[in-house]
């Protein structure tokens, strides 16, 4: 629903990348943020939009992977407890309701893990084994 | 459904909104600038149903529907709507939504959803003016948005007694946290005007109500209250008729006719979704001291979720907490002239009273979700108007029998985009 370049991104970076599966997925933020560690219903409102902060007052921005993604299916039905349909039908609601816009897609854990590094507002979910010291893992999603 | 501004009207004030929004934005220096939003949803549904004393209908605010009509009606769960959002910066962003859906003047004439602008004072704490989804029940501010809920439409006998989905005005809403749950408060004020025909409207002004939402894990409840002066004059002619009968008329047209009457409305609701299944309930309460009767409506649907399909099954019912009949005026010592005026008025009167709902509904249907955007549902219900109501059924004729169900299938495609 949303038109950003990162749309346009993440659509030209799906075509080229080759499919893969998720693995252990982990939530991170910048290595520079003073969260530590969350639990998964707080990961599950920040990336809802049901919550706009981290706790303890930070602004916390959502990234999500690109839609269809095995890692965005995983984590969705391991965090929130839904299939995409249901992730589709939830945004649906807030969208037309003017109650909130989904979070910004990026493809790939390798750009996630890049722009959560620079920014410490920013939170998103990528393949442990893409973890670097740049950013730190908050939550291991089960 | 058209609002008393003029479609051209609104869609100036919106787009001046957004273009005043995306102005804003541009005079921010350090905002990388307003980030535009589009997107839709429709519907396109088929209803068919196996009576031909009576039309069921989707909504009141449908002009005909499906059994004595036709026997198939493509218009009344059909719609489709495009929205605009521009979010300038953190604070401030607008949105516009246009509709196009089968009016009561049978026109399909666009009209403007929504078209507000937000201030979002804090993270937790928004404020927005303009013409706002009205929060009433559950799915009340998402009803149109077919492919947001299991169902073919929202069940007729709680949703139906509430066919205002928007207000002209302003509202708060709070996001805060307290007993382990997440909370929702939304205060909102306002009016709407509703045109039926060139002649008819509904008018609701002073609507004010709070919307109250908490949720902890799978489990989310909403209770709403509000209140609004409504006027409407659809039944003018008939309440006109018996104010010519001196004092009895006219005490007959205060009771029923709908001037300035203040309706009053609280609903409670229950969801439980942990994924896998789910069930929902919830309770209402109207009362609009008119022909806009006092009725108590509930649903309980539950849902399970298997792959792509969702099987569910829904019970709902409505009851008139007011009389359906009026004795009306006596005939007594009228000379004839009068007196078969007063027996076509009295019938007149008892045939708007049939509309206070008392009615029930066993659903059942399933939910394909065949595409990642797109949800096939095909739905049965088994609907029984009762008590001499016609309940959700309207151009009754002749050979109408409160009692005999009426068997319904409906199919639809609802997609989002």
């Amino acid at each position: 629903m949303r038109i950003s370049p990162f749309t346009c991104l993440a659509v030209a970076l799906a075509l080229a990348a080759p499919l893969a599966t998720a693995g252990e997925l982990v939530v991170i933020v910048s290595a520079r943020s003073p969260v530590s560690v969350l639990r998964q219903d707080q990961v599950a409102d920040i990336f809802l939009g049901q919550i706009a902060n981290f706790p303890g007052g930070l602004e916390a921005v959502a990234l999500d992977q690109r839609i269809g993604s095995p890692e965005r299916d995983e984590f969705y039905a391991k965090v929130t407890a839904k299939s995409p349909p249901l992730v589709k039908a939830y945004w649906s609601k807030m969208i037309f309701t003017g109650r909130g816009q989904p979070p910004r897609e990026v493809a790939g854990s390798a750009a996630i893990r890049k722009l959560v590094a620079e920014n410490p507002s920013l939170i998103g979910y990528i393949d442990k084994s893409a973890l670097d010291p740049s950013v730190k893992a908050v939550l291991l999603v089960r | 459904m058209r609002h008393q501004y003029p479609f051209s009207y609104f869609s100036h004030l919106a787009a001046a909104a957004v273009l005043m929004a995306s102005c804003a934005a541009q005079a921010q220096d350090a905002a990388p600038g307003p980030a535009w939003t589009f997107g839709g949803y429709g519907s396109l549904g088929i209803v068919h149903a196996d009576y031909d004393q009576a039309d069921f209908v989707t909504s009141v605010l449908k002009p005909d529907g499906v059994g004595y009509t036709r026997p198939f009606n493509l218009s009344n769960d059909s719609r489709i709507a495009a929205q605009l959002g521009v979010k300038v910066d953190k604070k401030w962003s607008a949105v516009v939504q246009v509709l196009l859906e089968r009016r009561y003047d049978y026109s399909y004439k666009p009209t403007i959803e929504w078209a507000n602008v937000k201030y979002q004072a804090t993270p937790d704490l928004a404020l927005r003016v303009g013409r706002i989804a009205l929060p009433i029940f559950i799915g009340a501010d998402y009803r149109k948005v077919g492919y947001a809920y299991p169902w073919v439409r929202t069940p007729v006998e709680v949703y139906g007694g509430m066919p205002i989905t928007n207000s002209d005005g302003a509202d708060v809403s709070y996001r805060w946290r307290a007993f382990g749950m997440k909370h929702v408060t939304q205060a909102f004020y306002g009016g709407t005007e509703i045109t039926l025909t060139d002649t008819t409207n509904v008018k609701a002004s002073g609507l004010a109500g709070v919307s109250h939402t908490a949720e902890v894990g799978a489990l989310s409840v909403r209770a709403s209250v509000f209140g609004a002066t409504v006027n409407t004059n659809v039944a003018r002619a008939l309440f006109d008729g018996f104010r010519q009968f001196g004092p009895p008329g006219v005490a007959i047209a205060d009771r029923y006719d709908v001037i300035d009457k203040r309706i009053a409305a609280a609903t409670v609701g229950v969801n439980y979704d942990p994924g896998k299944w789910f069930l929902m309930s919830e309770i209402g309460y109207m009362n609009g001291h008119s022909f806009l009767a006092k009725t108590h409506a509930m649903y309980v649907s539950a849902g399970y979720r298997a792959g792509p399909f969702t099987t569910y099954g829904t019970y709902s019912k409505v009851k008139a907490r007011d009389p359906n009949r009026h004795p009306g005026l006596s005939l007594e010592g009228l000379p004839p002239p009068y007196a078969n005026a007063a027996m076509q008025l009295n019938g007149g009167l008892n045939h708007l009273l049939q509309a206070i709902p008392t009615q029930d509904t066993y659903t059942a249907g399933v939910r394909w979700d065949f595409l990642p955007s797109m949800a096939f549902k095909l739905q049965y219900d088994h609907v029984t108007p009762r008590h001499g109501s016609r309940g959700s059924l309207i151009n009754s004729q002749p050979g109408f029998r409160s009692g005999r169900t009426v068997h319904v299938t409906s199919a639809v495609l609802d997609f989002v985009f």
